[in-house]
């Protein structure tokens, strides 16, 4: 598989603060990357930096590309949500899927209208008359209609309900997503996406501390419910992290062979949620 | 080139009310008044209407065929006077198109969507130039137009009205035609003369944080104040009037058509007492001397830089 997006060395600073301290990453094609951290990790910047929206030190190829100095080629490829309700307020939706037709070579005019057609938006209503989950649709309807390499999402249904949400994410997967689009996507609604993820990456405090595929996640990380009595013996095996429930231990461990766990209590493979929390143990202190 | 159209409409459709609706409503403001004014004269509400030094209504059969002449001439005037309002709408609407043009997008974070698109940060911009020094100007000029005609019309109509018919003189002058031609020569000394202010305001709209209007005034008017301070805290010789009107008066006031036309001219429109019919042709003739002089290239020169450098901020700013 050939890398879309390789970073060497990547960072970023903002004066002193260092944002995406020397990352360095991989994604293939045809992948569902997850990148998750807790806010002000990097994830906005490293996004940024793969788009060519900002300047960083490292090396970083895009499609082949450096974000820096081929911004105008990589776009034709490239298409991305950066956030919500970042379409401009006068826009109106006809206005919006004629300009898109007009400036990009791979847009189809036929799909987004479809899409537009089972949503309540309606050519002449403007984005500012539009509720923050109708500006979405739209802007999920004209990207949908992009057949772009890669797509990437920075945090896009921040704010929505969760019918937005779901509906986002099923669109995605179901009528966009195939073998030769890669996406990206952010978000602090991890359980939503969990599902629908093929990779996942956590940053933290600008460095990359996991990145693996979900079957890899799957394998390394177990949750044991503890009997009271074998605790002392799980806790020999470092778990990375430990909560109460009902008067039990719950332990999440990483890289510990599930066999060497199934004697100590229930064993199940934990949300990314908990691993999530885990990993993150004293990001705020 | 299809990009480039697209990205012209894309500022048509944003700027829809600066650059159409404001002509629009001027040039129907100047109907209803001449309708008013005309039906006042026509109708004998009043002691009697002048256009232009020569009076309609009370002169019914005494005007002889030379005077019938002059009265078309003079309607000419009516156009170029009534340019005026049009002309002064569209440097304040170009000021601030151009003052907010590279900094709203970032403050409404719209910018990641243009960016998200195939678009050059040089098509982008440069859009913007051809809206203020092209499009938006020709938009005016055909507006204002379509006004004096009408208005021609009109007033052609009352003193028929009146008993004066002037039909065939106003049809048969050739200068009636030439008009709108001579107007529409100024379009290109227009974008050039403009250029500098245009490059100016775009570059500080690509720069600024916050407030890029206060930046964009602020600035020039600062620097000249304080070398007036300079020059006479210090005793140094400037020449201050020539830093206000070639420096800062360049940078900031250069969108206003007509503004080569400095203090030398004796024809400018609505003033032309004298009955020359040649106003608008002097007029012409002077703005297009401009390009022997070296003020419009060098302004020409650095509002092409500054553009430049509005293209290249645009790409680097990155939005917090």
């Amino acid at each position: 598989m050939s890398a879309i997006i390789s970073a060497t060395h990547l960072t970023k600073r903002y004066g002193k603060q260092l944002a995406v301290d020397n990352a360095s990453f991989e994604i293939s094609a045809g992948r569902i990357v997850g990148l998750i951290g807790p806010n002000g990790s990097g994830k906005t910047t490293a996004l940024k930096a793969i788009l060519g929206l900002t300047p960083f030190e490292g090396d970083l190829k895009v499609l082949g590309f450096d974000p820096r100095t081929h911004r105008d080629e990589l776009m034709q490829q490239v298409c991305f949500i950066a956030d919500v309700a970042i379409l401009p307020r006068w826009l109106r939706v006809a206005e919006a899927v004629d300009f898109v037709a007009g400036v990009h070579p791979k847009f189809d005019r036929a799909k987004a209208l479809r899409y537009l057609a089972n949503t309540k938006l309606k050519p002449s209503m403007k984005v500012k008359e539009m509720s923050k989950g109708m500006v979405v649709q739209l802007h999920l309807a004209l990207v949908m209609a992009i057949d772009a390499k890669l797509l990437v999402l920075d945090e896009p249904t921040l704010g929505l309900d969760i019918l937005y949400r779901k509906q986002f994410y099923q669109h995605l997967l179901e009528d966009y997503f195939d073998q030769n689009k890669t996406i990206v996507v952010t978000t602090h609604q991890v359980e939503e996406i969990e599902h629908i993820l093929t990779d996942l990456m956590f940053i933290r405090e600008g460095k990359i501390v996991l990145a693996a595929t979900m079957d890899e996640v799957g394998v390394r990380f177990v949750e044991v419910m503890v009997a009271t009595e074998n605790a002392d013996i799980a806790r020999a095996l470092k778990p990375i992290d430990e909560r109460q429930v009902f008067g039990k231990s719950v332990m999440l461990f990483d890289g510990v062979p599930r066999e060497n766990l199934d004697a100590l209590g229930e064993t199940r493979t934990p949300g990314i949620a908990d691993i999530f929390v885990a990993t993150m143990k004293g990001t705020y202190a | 080139m299809k990009t480039f159209t697209w990205l012209m409409k894309r500022e048509f459709w944003e700027h829809k009310g600066a650059f159409f609706w404001t002509p629009v409503a001027i040039g129907s403001i100047m109907l209803l008044l001449t309708t008013v004014t005309l039906l006042a004269a026509v109708f004998g509400l009043s002691g009697g209407v002048q256009i232009n030094g020569v009076e309609v209504g009370s002169l019914a059969e005494v005007v002889s065929a030379s005077q019938k002449a002059e009265f078309a001439t003079r309607l000419l005037f009516i156009y170029t006077g009534l340019l005026i309002p049009f002309a002064i709408a569209l440097g304040f609407c170009a000021f601030f198109f151009c003052s907010g043009a590279l900094y709203d997008e970032r403050k409404d974070r719209s910018v990641l969507f243009w960016k998200s698109l195939p678009l050059s940060d040089s098509a982008t911009v440069l859009s913007k130039v051809a809206m203020a020094i092209g499009v938006a100007p020709a938009i005016a000029l055909a507006v204002a137009t379509i006004t004096a005609i009408l208005t021609g019309l009109l007033t052609t109509l009352a003193a028929a009205i009146a008993g004066v018919n002037i039909f065939a003189e106003v049809l048969g002058n050739p200068a009636t035609y030439l008009a709108p031609l001579q107007i529409a020569a100024l379009l290109p000394i227009y974008a050039l003369w403009a250029l500098p202010t245009i490059g100016w305001l775009l570059m500080v709209s690509a720069w600024a944080r916050n407030k890029p209007f206060l930046w964009a005034v602020g600035v020039p008017v600062m620097v000249g104040v304080l070398a007036g301070w300079a020059s006479s805290a210090f005793r140094f010789e400037l020449n201050l009037a020539w830093v206000w009107k070639n420096i800062i008066g360049r940078l900031l006031l250069s969108v206003l058509p007509g503004s080569w036309l400095g203090s030398r001219t004796h024809v400018l429109p609505g003033e032309a007492g004298n009955g020359s019919m040649d106003t608008l042709g002097a007029m012409v003739s002077q703005s297009w001397q401009q390009l022997a002089g070296a003020n419009i290239w060098i302004g020409t020169a650095l509002g092409a830089a500054m553009i430049y450098a509005a293209i290249r901020l645009r790409g680097w700013r990155d939005e917090g």
